[in-house]
């Protein structure tokens, strides 16, 4: 995890901004690359983190609300 | 109070003594309103609170409750009492700017936002709209499209943000309340750096729609007042379950103000150290230390994965808020605010992996928060790392070290905001009324706001924590 270098995280900004369709000139690859390579550190304990399969994301979507009467 | 503040300096009284003086017809709302339209247009052109006014509306609504009180009927519970949002609120016939230009253009709001639209059946009147962060990411509110909020504490530092506009206008006494919105902290660093009180509710207490969102998993709104009474009266009008917004998950209102004068008797009370000592600056430290021996509050409370849960926000906020604006940031992006628009990019770029990762702590960072308050009712922590700096300051030096301004303003807010816990944010003075205030997080579990408002109403008694109209 610590291998990565300022020129990796560059290669990674200018292929995946081509993979989202998003422009960017060499100044803002440079930019861009500032900010994730300071929340990739940020970031590195909580990558540590053992959490088990069954730790589901936390929930936000509901499909319905739960019926307050069984159907009849 | 001294020559820097003043009960009034031509500023607005508290909400609900305006509207008690309406209900004995002391004053006609109209009064009021003129009253607070009037310290709008001495302060504004200083404080750069307000993005638009909306006075002939609020003529219109202070008219009616004018009207009727005149017919004698029971007037509702804010009748009268004047009040501004954040401009990420929708208000109809205005646009929603969110603090954006590239918003501009797009089509007038067909209907007010779910909570301008409670606090319309609530009798308030609306003023205007508020000054903010571009779509609420920042913590400064230096707007480079609609120039800096300033801190009417002190005109050379900054109001805090993401509601920038929203403390600025209440701590100068403009209006008497303000609704804002809190994804990270941003209700809760502007009352720090503003000297007044916030209250950052329960995720998914309150209707967020019509509001225009920043994460859809961590928005919350809320209220800003100079008195706790005006703070716990507003939430109370705020309430209601909405089960058109995914993330309302309220089922009925849970009444606040009648609980705030109850003794904190039996209460345990804690103040957080650790994570939150280490991240507090010595004004923070001070403030949160005064606020403990006031509530004989236990200290060295430890929160559970705090620099855990500020990272899992950090990378929650970037994802979501990031995917959100990238269909515009392909052909729009030199029309972002400078400040913040590599931070979007950079979060649309972020790896699904940091993000899934992030969401599948906060489930078991919900456990571990919730089984604390199997031993506390009500814990402190500082609201932000220091007191307001100066607009355009890149860093703030804390402990040794220097620290990125922008985003390090939420260091203390985002593990709790995270948890999903309500807030109230109380307005304290370190170093005294003459300088600039600094708040304290005072936080429940969920659902329990009424806790957090009572200990925050026993600060406001004891007078270490008061929201003085600014002296300007």
């Amino acid at each position: 995890m610590n291998d990565t270098t300022p020129f990796d995280i560059l290669d990674f900004v200018r292929a995946s901004a081509r993979l989202l369709d998003l422009p960017l000139d060499d100044a803002q690859v440079a930019r861009v690359a500032t900010h994730l390579a300071r929340t990739r550190a940020m970031v590195a304990p909580l990558r540590l983190l053992p959490l088990v399969p069954d730790a589901e994301p936390a929930e936000i979507y509901c499909p319905a609300p739960f019926p307050a009467e069984d159907p009849s | 109070m001294t020559a820097r503040h003043a009960n009034h300096v031509g500023g607005m009284s508290t909400g609900l003594s305006v509207v008690r003086a309406v209900r004995a017809g002391e004053m006609l709302a109209e009064e009021a309103l003129e009253h607070c339209i009037a310290r709008i247009e001495v302060c504004d052109p200083r404080v750069n609170a307000f993005t638009d006014g909306t006075f002939e509306r609020a003529v219109r609504e202070a008219r009616a409750v004018d009207a009727a009180r005149a017919r004698g009927e029971v007037l509702p519970a804010l009748a009268g009492l004047p009040y501004a949002v954040k401009n990420l609120f929708d208000i109809e016939g205005l646009t929603t700017r969110a603090g954006s230009r590239v918003r501009n253009g797009q089509p007038p709001a067909a209907a007010d936002a779910v909570l301008v639209e409670r606090m319309r059946a609530a009798g308030a009147v609306l003023v205007g709209a508020l000054n903010m962060d571009e779509f609420a990411y920042g913590f400064t509110t230096e707007n480079s499209h609609y120039g800096p909020s300033r801190n009417p504490r002190d005109l050379s530092r900054t109001a805090g943000g993401s509601s920038g506009g929203c403390g600025a206008a209440v701590a100068a006494g403009q209006v008497p309340v303000t609704l804002g919105s809190d994804t990270n902290g941003s209700i809760r660093v502007p009352s720090s750096l503003c000297g007044v009180w916030g209250l950052k509710p329960t995720f998914g207490r309150l209707s967020r729609r019509g509001s225009f969102p920043f994460v859809a998993s961590l928005d919350h709104l809320g209220p800003f007042a100079r008195s706790v009474e005006d703070l716990a009266a507003t939430y109370d009008a705020l309430q209601g379950p909405d089960p058109a917004d995914p993330g309302c998950h309220a089922a009925r209102v849970q009444p606040a103000l009648e609980q705030i004068g109850h003794s904190l008797s039996g209460l345990r009370i804690g103040a957080l150290g650790g994570y939150f000592e280490d991240h507090a600056g010595p004004a923070a430290r001070r403030a949160l230390a005064c606020a403990a021996e006031v509530l004989h509050a236990t200290p060295g409370v430890a929160w559970p994965d705090a620099a855990l849960a500020r990272a899992a926000a950090f990378v929650t906020s970037a994802a979501e808020g990031g995917a959100l604006h990238l269909p515009t940031l392909r052909e729009r992006a030199a029309e972002y605010e400078p400040l913040s628009v590599d931070r979007f990019i950079a979060g649309a770029l972020q790896p699904a992996e940091w993000y899934v990762r992030a969401q599948r702590f906060r489930r078991l960072y919900r456990e571990r928060v919730n089984a604390l308050f199997a031993d506390w009712d009500v814990l402190l922590a500082p609201a932000t790392p220091v007191q307001a700096t100066v607009i355009g300051a890149e860093t703030f030096a804390l402990n040794g070290a220097d620290m990125p301004t922008r985003p390090s303003m939420g260091l203390l807010t985002q593990p709790v905001s995270y948890a999903g816990c309500p807030v109230v944010a109380a307005p304290l003075w370190p170093d005294g009324l003459q300088k600039l205030p600094i708040g304290v997080q005072v936080i429940a579990a969920p659902w329990r706001e009424d806790l957090a408002l009572r200990v925050a109403r026993a600060l406001e008694a004891s007078g270490v924590a008061v929201s003085p109209v600014a002296g300007i």
